[in-house]
């Protein structure tokens, strides 16, 4: 008990840490910046920049934060520097280049003959007004890499004075006198607070002077309107939200769950089961304050992406799985509950180029109407649901492979868990469509229209009653339903992620993206091809 | 275990006293109900649900949500497996009668689907589900919906027209062909419909017409050291006048007035072989400048700006025709075309278009494209509002300010409708150019199906939330029975 009041403690000390620190020269992450259609400080600006023109939140080393300013300040040095990210082969030839690198600079992109060339064959596709296929989705990355280091290195990017009237913030470029005299100390405080930071030498003073530099040069900024500068809370909440990384602890604990799961099941030690409840808390407790955090900066749901969806999916796996193992004391509900929701938060953490973290606010007709929410959080859960029992699958597929004889008492178990699951996923799946529905009527008048989002929710649906009714018939036995657990999931999975990313059609194009299809479907093909294997030894066994 | 145990002989007990009272009825109507109750009928029903709708999906994101719907959602298979559906449902509860408490998430839930499915069949036969556009400061009482009709216009004297017919037409969904032509009667022998491209990208063309019976067709480039803009302008018929306004000045080809309008006009009239041309200034009534052009000759107009106006093409008598540029699928600028057969004539025509067709005493003009219903009262578009996220493009939200007969000004917005006189019209979308709006675009929606819908997806609601309740269902009774089937 003592080891866990400590652990508790450590979580906690961890997370507070994060909250009071103040590290000189820190404050100018805090500073807003309008951008994308909202404010945010400039620790997320500067993250999503580097972002689209590097592929990372890092570089070299380096923070954002840190560098992005300086491609504003001094724009030549950074020339010559390989921080360019393109991947697409077909890009790369387009422009003669190397398909082996990955980055390149500025000169070797822009300043070759072919460059413009590339551009026009992209403005000539726009015209046509057909769909973008993954070439000219690159293509179009590339001319905003271009226009993006541009507009910053002109200063026409980083708006960061509110306007006295209307409400488009003035960019550094076209600041008045006073302000621009204020947002230069910044910059002279900058400079010298990056070359301490390079040198390695103190950076107290330097950074206490930025510190105050950016602190007066917000109260001049604020003077200009101070009604559109009232917003220290969500801007400090957002700062924290970057630099805490509620969701990769929150894994961390998931995992750390799992791992004493597995290990009261290799060595019997069942004193530990407590320690796996509150290592399984702790990440529950974590997933939820990001969300919540999320929801605070946003002032909305977080379920309108695939990576909220993802985060909202593992939090409800989390939850059914803590719910079920409380009713059935069945131990391995929660193996698979914590392994699914710590890897649903992994994917999520470490796809950023397919699984976009960024806060981005809303399309019209998803905004302020409370149906939406509930209709995507009800179809979005029921995922979980299926999640659990794919997890479930997977482990039972495994129990299958060691023989089912010796583990026929697990065996019942997981299907009991299986069966549970898709019930808990079918009463969730089904009103969900029905609420997406009175949501489309209530939008667009009208209740049911084939669009392929809400069909392939409707397939899935359809999947797991075919799964539940062949069951009542005796069609499907205890091997049956762990492998449809599994099969059926690649129906979520094709309603989930594949309408937006293969199908890329229908009225809620407002969360399609791309990227990321190869992945997905060897995770479909690998386990569909464990089943048939395990399928093919079983019934081996039983001939012999 | 123990309690599994006990429960499954409840259930064994149960159904060995529905058995004993199916012999005690005379005609044992359970017998020829069980094979449409059947549980593996359900689930063939179910998985070809899910397959035919897959496909559906495949073909939207290959082609459209209307190929969609031609090809796979409104066929007779779907219908088929959708009547199967609920011939399947009614029979499994005919077969559990007389229903237990423990029947009830089952009853409800299947009951839900029938009254649901009820419902959608009378919003797809009965309702209206059509759209509208309505310029800013226009005003609209026409609906648009996705039926297509081909409508023919006669005419003897070219003025008066009289519609001589009038059919719905599918063309998507059964193409018209040279061997198979869609065939349209009139006066004097027949026009036929012989090809249907679904997907064309197309251009306009001018070419020659009859003379005497077509208008003429003129094409022009306005040139100096800033402008150069070519144009063709053709003339609907015979004496019309066809105009291409370029805000400061217009060109005409036509008749020319006796006297200036107070505008910079230039008028070109077709005169045999050449061209006569007359030019007006704002400030003057007269004339400005006069003469006589053949293609490829220029001429100064002589406004304050110097400017050379020079005949690129001139065709006495010119109809207008497309190019056809034949696609694998759609894009925003595609549309469908037909193409029909007159007298040995040939011409396309594009969905919401029309074509016209001589003979020696009358004209005939094709219309094809969607149906207009006429709603009886008008919409007028008094405003338009688009609010964007700060500092973008990005749209926000918008709203259409509109004045309706009898309730007078209203406002629509997302999620916002406005119900009238039945109707129910909502904010769709908006057209915009140059970044400023400039129409508004509803849906029109008529559903009389509504209320079945919801009562149905409140039924299956209830049906599932009591599903979790009463856990065991009587899917242990179905296995007997099944088992009882496979022994006979």
């Amino acid at each position: 008990m003592k080891k866990l009041s400590l652990l508790v403690l450590l979580a906690f000390n961890l997370f507070v840490l994060d909250l009071a620190q103040a590290v000189p020269g820190d404050t100018i992450k805090y500073l807003p910046v309008q951008d994308g259609g909202r404010i945010k400080p400039y620790d997320s600006f500067s993250r999503e920049m580097l972002e689209i023109i590097y592929g990372k939140t890092k570089f070299e080393g380096r923070r954002a934060t840190e560098i992005v300013l300086t491609w504003m300040l001094a724009p030549q040095s950074w020339q010559g520097k390989n921080i360019f990210e393109v991947r697409n082969h077909q890009v790369l030839k387009g422009l003669n280049l190397s398909t082996d690198q990955r980055y390149f600079s500025g000169q070797t992109l822009f300043s070759n003959d072919r460059f413009t060339m590339l551009l026009q064959e992209l403005q000539a596709k726009r015209e046509t007004k057909e769909k973008l296929d993954p070439y000219f989705q690159a293509l179009q990355r590339l001319e905003n890499q271009f226009f993006i280091f541009q507009e910053i290195a002109a200063g026409r990017m980083l708006k960061v004075v509110p306007p006295v009237e209307g409400d488009a913030w003035v960019a550094v470029a076209n600041l008045e006198p006073k302000h621009r005299d204020a947002f230069m100390e910044v910059t002279r405080a900058f400079v010298s607070h990056i070359s301490a930071v390079a040198e390695g030498r103190s950076t107290d003073d330097t950074g206490n002077a930025l510190d105050a530099a950016v602190k007066s040069f917000e109260d001049k900024a604020r003077e200009s309107n101070p009604a559109l500068y009232n917003l220290d809370s969500r801007i400090k909440a957002e700062v924290h939200y970057n630099s805490f990384h509620p969701f990769r602890w929150a894994y961390i604990f998931y995992f750390l769950g799992f791992i004493t799961l597995l290990l009261i099941w290799a060595l019997s030690k069942e004193r530990l089961m407590t320690a796996a409840w509150v290592f399984i808390g702790l990440g529950f407790a974590l997933n939820t304050y990001g969300f919540c955090l999320r929801m605070y900066v946003m002032e909305r749901a977080p379920v309108s992406n695939m990576y909220e969806t993802v985060v909202w999916v593992a939090w409800g796996t989390v939850l059914f799985a803590a719910i079920l193992e409380k009713i059935y004391k069945f131990r391995v509900i929660l193996l698979a509950g914590t392994l699914v929701g710590a890897f649903g938060l992994v994917i999520a953490d470490f796809a950023p180029a397919v699984l976009d973290p960024s806060l981005q606010p809303l399309e019209p007709v998803l905004r302020s109407n409370y149906w939406l929410t509930i209709h995507v959080m009800t179809i979005t859960i029921s995922y979980a649901a299926f999640f659990l029992a794919f997890g479930l699958g997977d482990i039972g597929l495994y129990y299958f492979l060691r023989g089912e004889q010796k583990h026929q008492e697990k065996i019942r178990a997981i299907v009991m868990g299986i069966y549970r699951s898709i019930q808990i996923g079918v009463a969730f799946l089904a009103p969900g469509i029905i609420l997406g529905g009175i949501w489309a009527d209530y939008s667009w008048g009208r209740f049911w229209g084939w669009d392929p989002k809400e069909t392939w929710a409707l397939i899935a649906l359809l999947g797991y009653l075919a799964v539940l009714h062949a069951r009542y018939a005796g069609m499907i036995k205890n091997f049956g339903m762990v492998v449809t657990s599994i099969v059926a999931f690649s129906l979520v999975i094709m309603a989930w992620y594949g309408v937006n990313f293969v199908l890329g059609a229908g009225l809620h194009s407002y969360g399609f993206g791309a990227g990321g299809v190869e992945y997905v479907a060897a995770f479909v093909l690998l386990h569909i091809l464990f089943a048939i294997y395990v399928g093919v030894v079983r019934s081996g066994r039983k001939k012999g | 275990m123990s309690s599994k145990e006990t429960n499954s002989n409840s259930e064994n007990n149960n159904s060995k006293a529905q058995s004993a009272k199916n012999k005690q009825s005379g005609f044992n109507w359970r017998r020829f109900n069980k094979p449409l109750a059947s549980l593996k009928l359900a689930v063939f029903i179910i998985i070809s649900l899910a397959v035919i709708t897959a496909v559906g999906t495949i073909v939207e994101a290959k082609y459209d949500a209307y190929a969609a719907k031609n090809l796979v959602y409104n066929t007779w298979f779907m219908y088929l497996i959708m009547g199967l559906l609920v011939v399947n449902l009614l029979a499994v509860m005919a077969d559990r009668w007389p229903w237990k408490r423990r029947h009830a998430s089952f009853v409800l839930a299947h009951v839900g689907i029938i009254v649901l499915l009820a419902g959608s069949w009378i919003t797809g036969s009965y309702g209206l589900d059509g759209s509208m556009r309505v310029g800013i400061g226009e005003s609209n009482g026409l609906v648009q919906v996705p039926e297509t009709d081909v409508v023919v216009y006669t005419s003897f004297d070219g003025d008066r027209y009289s519609k001589t017919f009038e059919k719905e037409v599918n063309f998507f969904r059964n193409p018209p062909s040279k061997e198979k032509p869609y065939r349209i009667p009139t006066y004097q022998g027949e026009m036929q419909i012989v090809e249907y491209q679904k997907y064309v990208l197309p251009n306009k063309k001018v070419i020659s017409g009859e003379s005497g019976k077509s208008g003429s067709g003129l094409r022009f480039q306005l040139q100096n050291a800033n402008v150069n803009v070519v144009e063709w302008l053709v003339q609907k018929k015979v004496g019309a006048l066809a105009t291409h306004d370029f805000g400061p000045a217009r060109v005409h080809l036509g008749p020319a007035p006796e006297r200036g309008r107070g505008l910079n006009e230039i008028f070109l009239t077709p005169n045999g072989d050449s061209v006569r041309y007359v030019v007006f200034q704002k400030d003057r009534e007269t004339p400005q400048k006069s003469g006589v052009v053949k293609e490829g000759d220029s001429f100064d107009p002589g406004f304050r700006m110097a400017i050379q106006l020079r005949v690129l093409r001139y065709l006495p008598s010119a109809v207008e025709d497309w190019d056809l540029q034949q696609m694998a699928g759609p894009t925003p600028l595609t549309t469908s075309a037909a193409k029909v057969i007159f007298n040995g004539k040939e011409s396309w025509v594009l969905l919401n278009d029309m074509t016209k067709f001589f003979t020696d005493n009358s004209v005939y003009l094709l219309t094809y494209g969607n149906r207009r219903i006429d709603l009886g009262f008008k919409i007028q578009l008094k405003d338009f509002e688009v609010n964007r996220y700060q500092g973008t493009m990005r749209a926000m939200a918008y709203e259409s300010r509109v004045e309706v007969p009898d309730i007078g000004e209203k406002l629509i917005s997302m999620n916002e409708p406005l119900k009238y006189r039945g109707l129910t019209i909502y904010q769709a979308s908006f057209q915009e150019e140059d970044g400023r709006p400039t129409a508004s675009v509803f849906s029109v929606n008529q559903d009389p199906g509504r209320f079945l819908k919801y009562l149905g997806s409140l039924i299956i609601s209830l049906g599932i939330i009591l599903l979790m309740w009463f856990k065991h269902l009587d899917f242990k009774l179905a296995k007997k029975s099944l088992k009882k089937d496979e022994a006979v």
